[in-house]
């Protein structure tokens, strides 16, 4: 009801009166959700268009002007663009190196949230000042030497104890996964959380004899399940997305994940449209999906990023 | 003695408190340094050398990489290409997000639905949107040209034509965008003080005067953060620009200063020209976030 109010005022501009007539009401509503309809439908044609083309055959493909649907649903496209292209191999890589991602990211960021929150120490605010730093440094400040430290890893790939020689964290699982597996971001959020837990059950366990792991792990974490889901969703979604990162430090295809696949197909062959949108839509399918059943999460942590 | 273990418990539980924040802290920490913190210092000493990737040698050598990229024309280029790209990208996108986050501030049926549609690309990977975006573009059998077709107009050849390439990268930008931008000012907007309105509509002033008086300078800091994140995002592009027009698109018109690092750093594998870049990027984002600041005035409820 407050919402109505306040923002009553930017939709009718033209209705001075609060009390206007039932008509006039109506067909501001009217007018409303046909320009919310239209936006709506901008922002989906990509989608829709993505979904339309990975169904067509290639006549269909090669009419001109280009037919609206196909003519034929023509669903062997994905089993077909699976075997032209290794979409599944690609698949893989960037499940898993998501799910490491979101598990690493939640124990480390955790951790480092809670103790910042609830557990007094010295040099503790120095430490914060740190980690709130980091969350603004450009990608762009830092990538050429992140990509030099990964090739430079001591005793990897052919390295030696100076990590000369070889190729060290490059085409590896561990490339893809270390350096992109802590966000100071998640630490910052991970905080926040904790900070609001009140002192009184930590004082309790404290009382009963419990160590402070404990407390962190078995008392407090539980509580702060809305941050394991807004983070863990974060970081799912941003490591999927991913492309700088894993186009720089892999080369091996058998290493690709699904969006430097996806780039280095359409340089490849960019005829194969039906193939091309079959992948991306398995490439976008599943954040699409997860994104509709935990809108709530998504939605608070990036409004959350924005205003503090 | 019952006097006695009060504060030696509490002596006790500080240290134990000291220590499980050091082991809780210590692997973001030592993560933190050794990817954020050794970087960036590291770009900024690297800035001033020649790094010779094969041998590992690192040699000091002044200002030549500045020298060497300021007589670039690539890399001029590549400057006034990423201001162009901000300068159409982040107001249009911005200006769009205002208006949906006051239409859809509204309470109303299908409002969710509107919203997660409007959302939806922010979500979505940057390279598969583009790929898809680029089937768009298609000159011939494209939608986007079709569409066109439709009012009569004879599109271009859209990502092979130097004059239209950053054009169509821009529109794939804006409609990225503008998700996210929406989200913030939706939020700013939900968060704003009822009592003001309530206020405002006992001293009897009209819809129109209240969303001037109150609800634009209401939603200054939230403007304030947009523009900087914005700005930030928007110099900072690349993989829309990668996938849309590979290799600085048709005759360079789409290099920008991030597509040039990394062709500098990992094609050329000129490691010391392409942290100079970085850091000139690095003082284009300082200087903006300084201006931007001086023009909204100091906000110290955003960051």
């Amino acid at each position: 009801m407050s919402a109505e109010k306040l923002s009553a005022g930017a939709a009718t501009a033209v209705t001075p009166r609060t009390s206007r007539p039932l008509l006039a009401r109506r067909l501001r509503r009217v007018a409303l959700h046909l320009v919310l309809g239209t936006v709506s439908l901008a922002m989906a044609i990509p989608f829709l268009w993505m979904i339309i083309t990975s169904l067509k055959t290639d006549p269909d493909l090669a009419s001109y002007p280009p037919g609206l649907l196909p003519r034929i649903w023509d669903w062997d496209n994905y089993p077909e663009a699976l075997e032209y292209a290794p979409f599944g191999t690609y698949f893989r890589n960037s499940l898993f190196i998501s799910l490491g991602h979101t598990a690493l990211n939640l124990a480390l960021a955790s951790m480092a949230g809670y103790a910042l929150a609830r557990l007094p120490f010295r040099g503790s605010t120095v430490i914060f000042m740190g980690v709130l730093a980091t969350m603004m440094i450009p990608t762009y400040t830092k990538i050429v030497p992140q990509y030099l430290i990964a090739k430079g890893i001591p005793f990897f790939g052919g390295n030696d104890y100076l990590g000369r020689g070889g190729h060290g964290w490059l085409d590896s699982w561990w490339g893809l996964i270390i350096p992109g597996a802590l966000t100071p971001f998640a630490i910052f959020l991970f905080r926040q959380f904790y900070l609001s837990l009140p002192r009184e059950l930590e004082e309790a366990a404290r009382i009963d004899g419990m160590g402070e792991f404990g407390i962190y792990a078995r008392v407090m974490t539980p509580l702060v399940k809305p941050a394991i889901a807004t983070v863990g969703l974060l970081t799912f979604e941003s490591s999927w997305n991913n492309f700088l990162w894993p186009l720089i430090i892999t080369t091996d295809t058998d290493l690709r994940v699904i969006q430097v696949g996806l780039s280095a197909f359409q340089q490849a062959d960019q005829n194969a449209w039906a193939y091309m949108m079959a992948g991306t839509t398995l490439a976008t399918v599943p954040m699409v999906a997860l994104f509709l059943l935990t809108q709530r999460y998504f939605v608070q942590g990036f409004a959350n990023s924005g205003i503090k | 003695m019952q006097r006695d273990e009060r504060p030696r418990r509490t002596k006790k539980f500080g240290h134990e408190r000291g220590r499980v924040a050091l082991l809780l802290l210590a692997p973001s920490v030592i993560h933190l340094v050794w990817w954020i913190g050794i970087p960036v210092v590291a770009t900024f000493a690297l800035a001033f050398t020649d790094y010779d990737i094969l041998a590992g040698t690192v040699t000091f050598n002044g200002l030549d990489n500045f020298q060497e990229i300021f007589s670039d024309s690539t890399w001029n280029a590549s400057i006034w290409h990423t201001v162009v790209f901000t300068f159409f990208t982040v107001p249009v996108a911005m200006a769009i997000a205002v208006v949906l986050a006051l239409l859809l501030n509204v309470k109303m049926r299908g409002s969710a639905w509107y919203r997660t549609a409007v959302f939806m690309p922010h979500v979505t990977a940057t390279v598969a949107i583009a790929l898809v975006w680029m089937w768009m573009f298609e000159p011939r059998l494209g939608v986007v040209n079709t569409m066109l077709g439709w009012v009569g107009i004879d599109g271009p050849v859209w990502l092979a034509d130097p004059d239209w390439a950053l054009t169509a990268v821009i529109v794939v930008s804006i409609w990225k965008g503008i998700g996210i931008k929406m989200l913030i000012y939706l939020a700013a907007l939900q968060a704003m003080p009822n009592d003001v309105y309530e206020a405002a509509k006992i001293d009897g002033a009209s819809q129109v005067r209240q969303f001037f008086s109150i609800t634009l300078p209401l939603l200054k800091p939230a403007t304030f953060f947009v523009l900087v994140v914005s700005i930030i995002d928007s110099f900072q592009a690349f993989d829309q620009l990668y996938v849309l027009t590979p290799d600085g698109g048709p005759g360079n018109s789409t290099t920008v200063m991030t597509y040039e690092i990394y062709r500098t750093a990992f094609k050329e594998f000129n490691m010391g020209a392409a942290c100079a870049q970085s850091v000139v990027l690095f003082a284009f984002l300082l200087v903006l976030m300084l201006i931007s600041r001086r023009l909204t005035g100091k906000e110290d409820d955003v960051r």
